[in-house]
Order: C-alpha cells, then sequence, then structure tokens
C-alpha cells in the first residue's frame, strides 16, 4: 500500500483537468464509500460475498488491476440486468456515468490504494515558492499564496486598522476593542504596533474566557444535569479550570491529560481533579424509577463518542451498535475504547482551597479556645470561698450527677464484626472500626446479605444495633449514597431480616435517633424495617453527613457463640442503599432504646464501676460542657462559628476505581444497555494503533497515547479547530469528521505543516493562535468582488479575509461592551441575565429564572447559567449550544427570530438605554454623539452618508418624541421624560442591529 | 446521501444572489439528495415555500396532540373484562418476567378499569364513558391499540416518539418536516409549540433542531400574550418608529454591502423583514375576537385560558395561516396513584376540544389534508401501583408493552379499529405498532420516505426512524 503523503493533490474540490489517473483517496475512495462499503466495507457482518473493497487486498477478488475489462467491480456497476447490477436497486442508489469513467480510469491505471490521508501522521514539508514573495508574513501564506497563484488569483489588500483590531480583539478576546484602545492602535507609527495588539490581547484574561467557551462547546458543558427535572449541579469550577488552563497557556497535551485522566496522575493535585470535571459533564436522568445503571451506561457511550470526536476528529458513535460502515472503527474496538474510560467511579469533590482552608483554621483555633474556656465561665456554687474553687466544685457536681444519670440508661454496645459479605453488585467491606463501607454501583434495589460469629458475649443476645455513619468519600458526606432523584447522601432501608440456624428472628419493639424519609408523604417509623413492606421503611433524610442509631429488640436472645446472618433490602424508585454503618449487640436486660448520645459518649458511659480510662473520662467531660444548660449563653459563639465555617464549592469529578473492584466493560450487543455480551478489555482502535508497540493499559495511559505522536489525528484536528474559529471554515470542513466521508482538506501541505508547528511549539494555543493571527492571509480585508464570490463563495482558498456573524454569547458580549454595562469579573456560579420568565416557564417544574442584579445582570456571556432543559433563549437562537452533545461545528444561521431578539429583548433594550442615558449626560452636537454610538459598537468611524442617515433618523424620531407620539418615559424606562435621552436609545438599538455589529468583518 | 458541505454553501450563495432567503438552505440540500438537481433551477423564489416531496403527500400539515405523562389505555380505549374479573390477584407470573418497571415490584395486583365502555358511530369504535364527546367523532377516527415503545421513562420515551432516540440532541419531527417540506408561510415559523399547564419531560429537546439548521426549530408560542418571545416592541413604541427603525437598519446594511459585497449581509435584511412581518402577523393570530362565539362553545375555548381548548382552538388558526406542525402539548397524565379520579378529570379537559377540532376542521375543508394525532408516550399497566413511602395506591406505573394512540384527518382511514392487546392488556397480540412505525407512517402521509429524509452529520446519515420503521399499511385511506 503505497502511502499518501505527497500524493494529496492541492486542488482537492477544484480539479479542472483529470490526465492524470484518478487519486485513489479524493476521488475513488469517496464513491466506494459512499455506495459500495457498507455492504463491502470493514464490518465483517454485513459484508456480502465476502468481497471487501476497502482494503487493497480484498478488492482483489473484483478487481484486475489495470484491466478494467476483466474486473468484475466495472462488470456489476454497468450490468445491463438490475437483478446483477451493482448497488443492488433497493439500495436506491445508481452510481453516475462520470463515476463509473473515474473507477475504469483508476483500474487501468493499476488500481492503486492509498491509505487513508487523516490516518498517515503529519510530516512537515518546506512551504512552497512563491511569486509575489513580499507579501509573505509568516509560512502559512506561502501554503495560501502559493495555491490562489496556482488558481490565477491574487490576495486581497490589507484592511484597514480598525477593522483589524476588531477582527483581533473579536477572535483572541471575543469582546470589541475600546475608543482608547482603538485610537491607540490606529495612530500608533510602530512597525510593530499590530504585534503589539497581539501580544496584548494574549496576555489579557479575557482571551480564556473567549476560548474556553469553545471548549465547553466540546466539553458539553452545562449547569443542570439534562433530561426530565434537569437539577442544578455544581460544576463551575470545572469550568474556572478551563478558562485559568487557556489563560496559563496550559500546552494541549497536558490540557488533555488533565481532563481525561488528572486524577490518576501521581499525587494527583487539586486543579488536576477539578480538571476530571470533563467527562462529568454528561447528562443525569433524576426521572422517577428509571435504571440508574442504564443511563450511566449512556453516559459512557457520550464520553466515548465525546473522546472520539475531540482527539480523534471522527464520530466513532457508530461502534456503539456496529462495526463502522466506512471506517475501520470495530464494535469491539468501540467497547476497548470504553473500557479505558469505564473503570472510575463519579464522587463530587469539595474545592478546598487555601483560602478555605487558612479561614477554617482560624475558626477552628478559636473554637477550641472557646471550648476550653468553658469550664472557667461554669456558674459557681452559692456561698462563700474562693469563686474559682466554688465554680470547679459545681462543676463537679453537676458533672457527676448528669454521668450518674446517664449510665442508667447507657447499653453496653459491642460492635460485631462480618465473617462473610454479599450483596447483588456494590462491594462490601470492613474497616477498621469495625464498621462496613459500601464502593462501587449500586441499583434501585440492592440486598446486603452479611454473615457473623457472635463470639466473646457472656450472655444472650437480646438486641441489634446499626449504626448509619458519615463518611466524606460519600454523596454530602453520607451516610447513604443516594446521588439522583432522591437527597443526595440518603438511604432507605426496607426490610431488615436476621436468622440464626435457618430460624428467622422475631422483633419486639424497634426505635432510631432520627428518621426522616424523603420524597412522598411516607414516614419513618422504626417498625417499618420488618413489616415486610418494600415500600415502606427507615432513612435518616436532612441529616446528611450525621451518624444515627437504630435499635432493634429480640423477641428470642441468641446464645452467645451463634452464626447469624442478616439481610438488609434498599428499594425505592430510586438507588438508595447505605454507604458507611455499623452493627453492634448487646446483652442488656429489658428493652434497649436507641440514643441520641454519640456512641462513644454511651460506651464511656456504660464502662462504669472502675473500668472507665483517663481518655473515658475527659470525653465525657467534653460532652458534659458541650450539653450543660448551665453554659448555654456561653456556648452560642461557639455554635455561631461553627456555621460560619465556609462550606467549599463542589465540583463533579472523576476517581479511577480500586484495583480490588474494577468494573468490567462488556460489549453491548446492537448498543442495547441490556444486551450484555463478553467482557472487553481496554484497547486502541486497532487500525489508529499500527504505530504503538506498547498498548496503554489504563485511562491515563491512554490520555497520554491521545495526544502523543502516535495518533496520527489529534494535531490536526484541534489545529482545524482553530483554524475554523478564526477563518470560519476549518482546512477540513467537516471539523467532526476525519473519516473517509469527510471533507478532504483544503490546504493538505499547510495542514500537516501547521499540525507538526502545532507540536514543535510544544502544544501551545497562544503560540498556534499567534501565528494565525499574524499571517497576511489572516490581515486581509474581507470585502469581496461578485467575480471572486462567484469563484470561491465559501473562501476555502482565502483570497480574501474571514468574515461571519460571531457567535451568540459574543453577539451579547459586544452589546454589553459597546454600552459600558459589562461586568469584568470572573468566575464563580453561573449568574442569571434578563430573559422573560416564560422561557424557563416551559420547564419542568416551571424553573425560576430569578434575575441576577447589580454587577452579575452583566457578566459575560460565559457565566450565564446553564440550564438543559430550557436553554438560555437569546443564545439559543443565535445556535448556542445546549449542552447536550460535544458539538464542534456550531450553525451559523440567520433568522428572523434573531431580529427579533436584538430588536426587542430586554436585556438588548438595556444596551440601548444605556446608550441613551450616556448620551443625555454628554449633550453632544448629534453628529459627534451619533458617531460616538456607532464606533462603540462598530470600531470604524461612521462614513459621511452614514451619519447623515443616523442624525436624519434620530431627528425625526425626536420630533414624534416630542409631539408626545412615542412615549420618551416608557423608552427610557426610568423617571426621565427626557425626548433626546430616549431619542439616543433608539439610535443604540438601531446600531446594535446592524449587521456589522454582529459580524466579524 | 447527503450533499456535501461545500457544495450545500454553495448554493446558500446562489439562492442568497438571487435574493432568496435562509430557508432554502436546507432545500438546496433536500434536493441535492434527492439526486434531483435539475429542480434547483426551479426554486421557488420566496422563503418557507412548500418545498416538493418524495411523492404526492396525502396530508399537508399536522397537529399532533401529545398527552404528556403517558394516558391510561385501560381506563380510555383497550376494554379488558378480564382485568375486572382478576382485580386485587396478583398477575401471573409469567406474563411479567424480565419486565422492567418504573416503580411497582413484580408481584403487583391487577387493577380492574375504572369506567365501562360504549360502542358509537356506524364504525362501532368502542370509547370509554369519559370520552363521549370523541365518541360522537368516532366514525372519522382511526384508533390503534397495538402501540409499543422501548422506554419506560417519561423524558427518554416522550424524546424517543418525537426525535427518534431516547437521548436529547436529534432533530424533532416537526424539525425534520419543516426540514423537509418546508413551510406554507412567510409570516410564521413552520414548527410552533402550544403547551397546556403542567410539565414537558423532554424539555426543550423535544422541539429541538437537533443538528439540522436551527431554522427548522419549534417555536414554542404562548396561547396568551405576546405569542413569540420578543415579537412585540419595546414599551413606548409604535409601528411606525419600529419601521423607520427597520428602514435605518436596512439603509446602514445596505450601504456596508456596497462595500463588502458579502451576500449575507442581503439575507440578514430580509429576516428582519420577516421579523416586521411575524410582528404584524400575531396580534392577528392572537385575535380570537375573529372567532365566532359557536366556534369558542363548541371546543370550549376561553382566549386568554391557555388550557388545552384554547391551544386546540389556536392550533387550528395557525395551520390555517400556513403553519406546517403544530405541537400540542397535555401534560398532566402521569397517573401512578388514584387513576380513576386523574384520568376522569383530564379526560373532561380533553374530551370535547379534540372532538371539536375534528368537527372544525372537517366543516372547514381542512381534515381531508390535515393529520390529526393523539396520544401519550407509552401506556400504563394493568397492575396496580401502591406505595406507603410515597403515598401512592390504586395508581398505575409506566407500561411501555401496549398502548393506545388515535388518528384522524390527511390519508388515514376513518372510523377504524386497528390491533390488539391480550386479554390481561399486557402485551400486544395483534399488528404491532411501534413508535418508529408511527413516524414512519406521518412522514409518508406527508409525502416523504423516511428512509430519505436523512441528514448527514459527524460523518452519518440520521433518519428520524434511526435504522427502524415500517409503514402502517392498514391506517391508510
Amino acid at each position: 500500500m503505497k502511502t499518501a503523503g505527497l500524493a494529496i493533490p492541492f486542488a482537492a474540490f477544484a480539479i479542472s483537468t483529470h490526465a492524470a489517473p484518478p487519486d485513489f483517496n479524493t476521488r475513488i475512495r469517496p464513491i466506494l464509500a459512499a455506495n459500495c462499503f457498507k455492504c463491502h466495507g470493514p464490518d465483517a457482518k454485513t459484508r456480502e460475498a465476502g468481497l471487501r473493497l476497502d482494503t487493497e487486498e480484498g478488492s482483489r477478488q473484483a478487481i484486475k488491476p489495470g484491466d478494467p475489462a476483466a474486473s468484475e467491480l466495472i462488470a456489476r456497476v454497468t450490468h445491463a440486468d438490475p437483478g446483477e447490477r451493482m448497488p443492488p436497486a433497493k439500495t436506491k442508489i445508481t452510481l453516475t456515468s462520470d463515476q463509473i469513467e473515474t473507477l475504469r480510469k483508476w483500474i487501468e491505471a493499476g488500481a492503486e490504494y492509498q491509505e487513508h490521508w487523516a490516518f498517515i501522521p503529519p510530516q512537515q514539508f518546506e512551504p512552497p515558492a512563491v511569486r509575489r514573495a513580499d507579501w509573505v508574513r509568516n509560512p502559512i501564506d506561502r501554503f495560501i499564496l502559493a495555491r490562489l497563484e496556482s488558481e490565477g488569483l491574487s490576495p486581497s489588500a490589507e484592511a484597514d486598522r480598525y477593522t483589524l483590531i476588531r477582527r483581533l480583539s473579536l477572535d483572541l478576546i471575543g469582546l470589541p476593542p475600546t475608543l482608547e484602545e482603538t485610537d491607540a492602535f490606529v495612530n500608533d507609527p510602530d512597525p510593530l504596533a499590530y504585534e503589539k495588539v497581539v501580544d496584548r490581547l494574549l496576555k489579557s484574561p479575557r482571551y480564556g474566557e473567549r476560548w474556553g467557551r469553545l471548549w465547553l462547546d466540546l466539553a458539553r458543558y452545562a449547569d443542570t444535569n439534562g433530561y426530565e427535572k434537569d437539577r442544578e449541579r455544581s460544576i463551575w469550577p470545572y469550568r474556572d479550570w478551563v478558562v485559568r488552563a487557556l489563560n496559563d497557556d496550559m500546552p494541549f497535551d497536558q490540557f488533555s491529560i488533565e481532563q481525561l485522566a488528572g486524577d490518576m496522575r501521581p499525587n494527583a493535585t487539586l486543579d488536576q481533579r477539578v480538571a476530571t470535571g470533563f467527562h462529568r459533564n454528561t447528562m443525569l436522568n433524576e426521572e422517577g424509577g428509571i435504571d440508574p445503571l442504564e443511563y450511566r451506561f449512556y453516559a459512557m457511550v457520550d464520553r466515548v463518542n465525546t473522546t472520539g470526536s475531540i482527539w480523534f476528529g471522527m464520530s466513532v458513535g457508530c461502534g456503539q451498535c456496529h462495526t463502522h460502515k466506512y471506517d475501520p472503527i470495530t464494535q469491539v474496538d468501540y467497547y476497548e475504547m470504553m473500557a479505558y474510560l469505564n473503570n472510575a467511579d463519579e464522587p463530587d469533590l469539595a474545592v478546598v482551597d487555601e483560602a478555605i482552608r487558612k479561614r477554617r483554621a482560624e475558626i477552628e483555633a478559636r473554637i477550641a479556645k472557646l471550648e476550653a474556656a468553658l469550664p472557667g465561665q461554669f456558674p459557681p456554687a452559692k456561698g462563700d470561698g474562693p469563686i474559682e474553687k466554688r465554680r470547679a466544685g459545681n462543676l463537679n457536681r453537676k458533672f457527676n450527677d448528669w454521668t450518674a444519670k446517664a449510665e442508667k440508661s447507657a447499653t453496653d454496645w459491642t460492635t460485631i464484626r462480618p465473617v462473610e459479605m454479599k450483596t447483588n453488585l456494590p462491594k462490601l467491606e470492613t474497616l477498621e472500626d469495625g464498621s462496613i463501607l459500601s464502593t462501587g454501583d449500586i441499583t434501585k434495589r440492592d440486598v446486603f446479605e452479611i454473615a457473623f460469629k457472635l463470639d466473646g458475649f457472656k450472655a444472650p443476645i437480646t438486641a441489634l444495633r446499626l449504626e448509619v455513619l458519615p463518611d466524606e468519600r460519600l454523596p454530602e458526606g453520607g451516610p447513604g449514597r443516594c446521588y439522583y432523584e432522591g437527597r443526595k447522601g440518603d438511604f432507605f432501608l426496607s426490610e431488615f431480616e436476621a436468622e440464626v440456624g435457618g430460624e428467622a428472628l422475631e422483633f419486639k419493639g424497634a426505635s432510631h435517633s432520627y428518621g426522616k424519609i424523603s420524597i412522598g408523604n411516607g414516614n419513618a417509623n422504626a417498625t417499618n424495617v420488618y413489616d415486610g413492606d418494600g415500600s415502606t421503611g427507615w432513612s435518616t433524610s436532612g441529616e446528611q453527613g450525621k451518624a444515627h442509631q437504630f435499635v432493634l429488640n429480640l423477641k428470642k436472645p441468641i446464645e452467645p457463640g451463634s452464626a447469624m446472618k442478616i439481610e438488609m433490602l434498599f428499594e425505592r424508585h430510586f438507588a438508595a442503599s447505605l454507604g458507611r454503618f455499623r452493627l453492634a449487640a448487646a446483652t442488656a436486660t429489658g428493652e434497649v432504646k436507641a440514643t441520641k448520645l454519640p456512641v462513644e459518649v454511651e460506651a464511656a458511659l456504660a464502662r462504669n464501676g472502675g473500668a472507665r480510662s483517663d481518655a473515658d473520662k475527659a470525653l465525657l467531660r467534653r460532652h458534659f460542657l458541650s450539653v450543660a444548660p448551665e453554659l448555654a449563653q456561653q456556648r452560642k459563639e461557639i455554635d455561631a462559628l461553627r456555621k460560619s465555617l465556609p462550606a467549599a464549592p463542589e465540583t463533579m469529578v472523576m476517581l479511577e476505581r480500586p484495583a480490588d473492584n474494577p468494573r468490567p466493560t462488556h460489549r453491548h450487543h446492537r448498543g442495547e444497555y441490556l444486551k450484555t455480551e463478553e467482557e472487553i478489555a481496554p484497547g486502541l482502535i486497532d487500525s489508529l494503533a499500527a504505530t504503538t508497540r506498547q498498548t496503554p493499559k489504563n485511562r491515563l495511559e491512554f490520555a497520554r497515547w491521545l495526544v502523543s505522536d502516535r495518533n496520527p489525528l489529534v494535531a490536526r484536528v484541534t489545529v482545524n479547530r482553530a483554524w475554523q474559529a478564526i477563518f470560519g471554515r476549518g482546512i477540513v470542513s467537516t471539523a467532526d469528521d476525519f473519516g473517509t466521508q469527510g471533507d478532504p482538506p483544503s490546504h493538505p501541505r499547510l495542514f500537516d505543516w501547521l499540525a507538526v508547528e502545532f507540536m514543535k511549539r510544544g502544544w501551545s494555543f497562544k503560540e498556534l493562535h499567534r501565528l494565525l493571527v499574524t499571517s497576511a492571509t489572516y490581515r486581509q480585508s474581507s470585502a469581496v468582488s461578485a467575480e471572486l464570490h462567484a469563484r470561491d463563495p465559501d473562501n476555502v482558498l482565502l483570497a480574501r479575509g474571514p468574515r461571519f456573524r460571531v457567535e451568540a454569547e459574543t453577539v451579547r458580549d459586544i452589546a454589553l461592551a459597546a454600552s459600558g454595562l459589562l461586568s469584568r469579573k470572573m468566575g464563580g456560579p453561573g449568574v442569571y441575565p434578563p430573559q422573560p420568565e416564560s422561557v424557563t416557564g416551559l420547564a419542568y417544574g416551571r424553573t425560576k429564572w430569578n434575575v441576577s442584579q447589580g454587577g452579575d445582570r452583566y457578566r459575560r456571556s460565559l457565566y450565564t447559567f446553564v440550564k438543559r432543559t430550557a436553554p438560555f433563549a437569546a443564545y439559543l437562537v443565535f445556535d448556542g449550544p445546549t449542552g447536550e452533545n460535544c458539538i464542534p461545528r456550531r450553525d451559523r444561521s440567520d433568522t428572523p427570530l434573531q431580529a427579533l431578539t436584538l430588536l426587542n429583548d430586554e436585556m438588548f433594550f438595556e444596551a440601548a438605554r444605556e446608550f441613551g442615558r450616556k448620551a443625555a449626560i454628554d449633550r453632544a452636537a448629534p453628529e459627534a454623539a451619533a458617531a460616538g454610538i456607532f464606533r462603540r459598537c462598530l470600531t470604524r468611524p461612521p462614513s459621511g452618508k452614514e451619519l447623515k442617515r443616523i442624525v436624519e433618523y434620530h431627528d425625526a424620531q425626536l420630533a414624534r418624541l416630542k409631539k408626545g407620539e412615542l412615549s420618551a418615559k416608557e423608552i427610557n424606562g426610568s423617571d426621565s421624560t427626557d425626548p433626546d435621552q430616549a431619542a439616543w436609545t433608539l439610535v443604540a438599538r438601531a446600531i446594535l442591529n446592524l449587521d456589522e455589529t454582529i459580524t466579524k468583518q | 446521501m447527503n450533499v456535501h458541505p461545500l457544495t450545500h454553501r454553495t448554493r446558500r450563495q446562489f439562492f442568497q444572489d438571487c435574493g432568496i432567503g435562509v430557508g432554502k438552505i436546507a432545500l438546496a440540500s433536500l434536493l441535492a439528495e434527492r439526486g434531483l438537481s435539475s429542480a434547483v433551477n426551479a426554486a421557488p423564489t420566496t422563503p418557507f415555500a412548500p418545498k416538493p416531496t418524495h411523492f404526492a403527500p396525502k396530508a399537508q400539515r399536522v397537529i399532533y396532540l401529545s398527552m404528556i405523562g403517558a394516558p391510561s389505555q385501560l381506563e380510555l380505549f383497550d376494554n379488558k373484562p378480564k382485568l375486572r374479573e382478576l382485580d386485587g390477584k396478583p398477575i401471573p407470573p409469567s406474563v411479567i418476567a424480565g419486565q422492567r418497571y418504573a416503580f411497582i415490584q413484580p408481584d403487583a395486583a391487577v387493577l380492574g378499569p375504572r369506567f365501562r365502555y360504549k360502542k358509537h358511530g356506524q364504525s362501532g369504535q368502542e370509547l370509554s364513558e369519559v370520552l363521549p364527546h370523541l365518541g360522537s367523532v368516532a366514525d372519522e377516527i382511526a384508533v390503534v391499540r397495538s402501540l409499543h415503545t422501548d422506554q419506560f421513562n417519561h423524558a427518554p420515551a416522550q424524546l424517543f416518539f418525537n426525535t427518534g432516540s431516547p437521548i436529547p440532541g436529534r432533530p424533532a419531527m416537526g424539525a425534520w418536516l419543516s426540514y423537509g417540506i418546508g413551510s406554507e408561510a412567510n409570516d410564521l415559523p413552520s414548527f410552533v409549540v402550544l403547551k397546556g399547564g403542567g410539565n414537558v419531560s423532554g424539555g426543550a429537546a423535544m422541539w429541538s433542531s437537533g443538528f439540522l439548521p436551527s431554522s427548522h426549530q419549534g417555536v414554542p408560542f404562548r396561547s396568551q400574550g405576546e405569542p413569540i418571545l420578543h415579537v412585540s416592541n419595546p414599551a413606548g413604541f409604535d409601528n411606525r418608529a419600529q419601521r423607520d427603525s427597520l428602514d435605518l437598519i436596512g439603509d446602514l446594511n445596505r450601504a456596508n454591502h456596497a462595500t463588502i459585497g458579502d451576500p449575507e449581509i442581503l439575507t440578514r435584511i430580509s429576516a428582519y423583514e420577516m421579523a416586521f412581518r411575524m410582528q404584524s402577523r400575531a396580534p392577528e393570530l392572537m385575535d380570537f375576537k375573529q372567532e365566532s362565539q359557536a366556534t369558542l362553545d363548541m371546543y370550549g375555548a376561553k382566549p386568554g385560558s391557555g388550557t388545552f381548548a384554547t391551544n386546540c382552538l389556536l392550533a387550528r388558526r395557525l395551520i390555517e395561516r400556513g403553519v406546517r406542525f403544530v405541537q400540542v402539548y397535555e401534560p398532566g397524565w402521569d397517573h401512578h396513584s388514584q387513576v380513576e379520579r386523574g384520568v376522569k378529570g383530564k379526560a373532561k379537559a380533553i374530551d370535547q376540544a379534540s372532538a371539536a377540532l375534528i368537527n372544525d376542521l372537517k366543516q372547514r375543508g381542512l381534515l381531508d389534508d390535515t393529520l390529526v394525532v393523539w396520544g401519550g408516550e407509552f401506556g400504563r399497566t394493568p397492575m396496580v401501583e401502591a406505595s406507603a413511602a410515597l403515598g401512592r395506591s390504586l395508581g398505575r406505573d409506566h407500561h411501555p408493552q401496549a398502548f393506545t394512540m388515535w388518528f384522524a384527518g390527511g390519508g388515514i382511514k376513518p372510523g377504524i379499529s386497528l390491533g390488539a392487546t391480550d386479554d390481561l392488556g399486557f402485551h400486544v397480540v395483534d399488528d404491532q405498532v411501534h413508535v418508529h412505525d408511527v413516524q414512519t407512517t406521518i412522514l409518508h402521509l406527508l409525502g416523504l420516505d423516511h428512509e430519505r429524509l436523512t441528514f448527514t452529520h459527524q460523518g452519518r446519515p440520521y433518519r428520524l426512524t434511526d435504522i427502524h420503521g415500517q409503514l402502517v399499511e392498514k391506517l391508510l385511506a
């Protein structure tokens, strides 16, 4: 097989003569892929007659090189009998005579195959020589100009400085330049004036915000879970990480590895863990009654597909159900890739940064100090003598009284340790303190079977105690593992059964320290757990992060040394089994009740009669001080301090599972969740791994491989996205498809040169962006003549500069920045700019959109709260993403609804009013005021004709306002009845609506 | 096969040069897809004009009454005396082996139908006593009792019906139709969404254009106040001020076009003109005073109330004005508890207006080429749902295995019953109809072959029906 390399022709689409034999990659493969591969391609299952035309070897069955007449392929595509002709009639596909002729010529010339261009690692060739070398500013221009010259075209003149600074600012920071920035550049005599602007913009913190938004399109970032309930989630620390990483110019390879496997880095930092939120941006279905593992599977499918789109630029999604029909990706490849990503747990991470840590330590130190001072504040006993002595005496007496009383109801519990544990799915392990921790996946119906040997008891056992315990590894600190639909960290114990010697134990009375269930109006009575009804049970909803206990009295005592088995059933319409718990037994006589006392305190109380240690005594004393009514007043400050401990924001992360509890990955027949087939080990897509000797073993190694030079696609795909963002169209126009069905690159040599250059320059985005925007190609005017437009309507050849409408968020950011409303605050939870109530009113639960006040109303659009089922209307209408899928390429539509939004949406009108308000303060002459508004929106000054037209409009509206035909007060939206202010508001509204305002020109 | 993105945009430019707006993009690609490149020259010259179909359509437009939450077929359409007999007894384990449920456990007892049934019209359609008005148009509708779906939760099942996939992100049926055959209106969107009170689980993904051009997105209309978001001018304006503003915007855009030459600028000018037409059309659309009292009474509509009845009437007004696909969402059918009370209430809310819509379309001569579809996202269990924790009793859980829909108008054989379930109403036994079959049939009635209506996205041609779908021939007139 011949490699493509040099063989890719420059003019992939504009070939005018076909004297040379047809090129396989650009002319033959597209015909075969579109018409033949479905039945004669990579998928063995759908392959007909054992013939495959996607490999040279396979094709020889039907192709005789050099001899079209003897080739079955030609015979069949030209067969007179429709029953024999290929493709078969039922496909409704017929080859055109042109296509058949092309195939014939190719066979005549030897029928050579080439590997698909995208699967061959890029090589950097010398940029071509050009006639107009003086036009060239960097190597990009040589490639572009050589092509233009070969097409008989010339580049356009350089755009004027107003256009350039606006274009640069919109591209690099997503905001228009200020008047001051513009004037400085326009009047800068320095030959490096342009480069200075580029430097300034690349250093601006706004850079990360602009490019971060595009990355978030790929990451399908949103602030809600999606699906029916679409509740809020906290993952904005991930969004802020992206902005920071881009501002720091983190190299793309590192940027990728942190997001895919930051948790697996040795001694992963907080930032590295936050970055793994990338693959937590999948949706979470919280609808009542769903099968959580089914939706986890769908999330995995999304993760595999998204990974494929971003790092291969290819849709691997077909592999979910079957081997790809066109590209060499088998169904096994697909699940091998899933296996890399599928071995992680999905916890929430408290983002405890240094500031929070410090603040907490300060508060805790103050609490400790105040606690230490409590004994000194105990009220002294009445009487004579030194006050401190009386105080100590009183404290001791009260403490002894309390102890004596508490001892009476304290039960001597003995923790029992399991000898065997079994469940339907979660993994149980015994911790040092005898408690049991559940990890792994959970279901809507979990059953824990735990066996004990009741040794070490001196009397028959009369009661059992279940403690439910907090643990920071559990959602909201536990004790349960509920993570959707119900309250996070909740559990629901439906039934508790126990047996000894095959005989079920009967209970007489049960109690708990606290009980409340979430969702529904059922009770949490202790007896629910042995009433035989799985729909009733016990839960400690609302007390997440706290320990509670549950006590059962046995009708018939158990003899010491018996083997006891218990079974716990957790059954609800959502998954809610316990995360950490501990069992204990007691031999007490009489009924035992659950206590609100901490178990350590009860244990210390139970150790009376000399068995109590000094530590016990200190513990009891501390406990007494924390409850003594005499100190209620003094403890208030402590309580207030505890409440003021700063909560850390949470974010969703990945955490690789421990080696002893991996999650198996299976192939799924036709991609269906319920149809699991054989277990699959992690592995690379075979056809892309030709040069890889050592297969990555886990997610981290896989991530490293993805951004290594072993992956032929990654540098090209990444460079292409940057090119697309800046020039409006990728070098491969199908940024989402580098496969055989995708568009071939318009400038293959340039493409490879850039891809290699990107890697050479340390995968630096800023260097890549600098390279693109400092080219002469980029600096051209975007004006287009009718002839040039007819010749190259999509500007593929780049004989002119890029011109296209900016992205949804930038549309709003321009209005905010131009009017001066924009808040430059960075980061933090999503904010709620104004939009009609009815937008979220359509969503489930008629979610309120509580419009942010103050500066948050005018934050950059990147920070707008992203609600998946009711996306912010003004962005959606301008083709903004919904966060449901990975979006490598946004649509760019132009609709009447966009016009209505810009004209009438409160938010945009507010920007117009701000212009009006300022104009009313400035009181400039009409021409100057009009020019000022114009320049703030469009950067350039208006032409004389434009200015005249604007002023004419202004005067006409002003006249109507003065006559009261229009309401100045309503237009101003304030107490001001100033008609001039209203007239300028109307002018600003019109200018904010200009095509040029929302276009990078 | 889909058109190459490059040629796709080339054609868009071509149309724009000819002064043709955005609506033509899809047409161009569609024509190319069908290999009808010669038709490009014969392309209509106004935006949003109807587009050629694959074959002669039976219906020109659709009103889809989406019963959100899944109505109980056992209380409305599928009479099962056997259930009454078995009421309170556990369902045989063999019947439910291997089935998954949202809320109930496998040992639930059977719940008998809560209402009596009656035969109606010459066709003898059997309907529940809570649907008397629908009974009066029984000879106009085709009742299909053999629906089944793959999904047993609301959001995925609703999305599955609307987009062919349980996961958000694919184009909705209305968007496919808009993309496939365009609109007859030049002052209203081609795909309009109306919603009654309550929740639609699938959210905005239900009217998304997915990967299709976003101009095909469904536009939610409100049945009160401003029907389309931002269709009204800001306070203090009048029409003349708006016209003056658009003239200024237009003039300045034209001036820029004279310098820059980019035809996209002309596209924006025409989008603004259409926006202005929408602004004038909207108040006329919402002017229910044009309707006679008799019409209002027939529906039971109270203008401005946002009820199902008002939405049905508004749907009629929309299709009269050329809208291609109106989807009326009526939530509130999720009767996990007290199914009797629940169904009775909802039936009362929809019965009269559903029948009125059919009568009204008929009397206006619109029923012949307007397809009316009525149905939920799945059915409900023959078994009872009860849960102490949730405080539920005498309800029914989600049942994807069997449920009922009805169809009327454009190309549908009137007065027929299709399909049957077993004695327990558990499984379909005759003429099984899958969700993808419904989608296939709707597209077919509008003149589109579901296998040829494709769009290539991320290297793969997509269809509304994925890789499935059989035409339900027995439904066709």
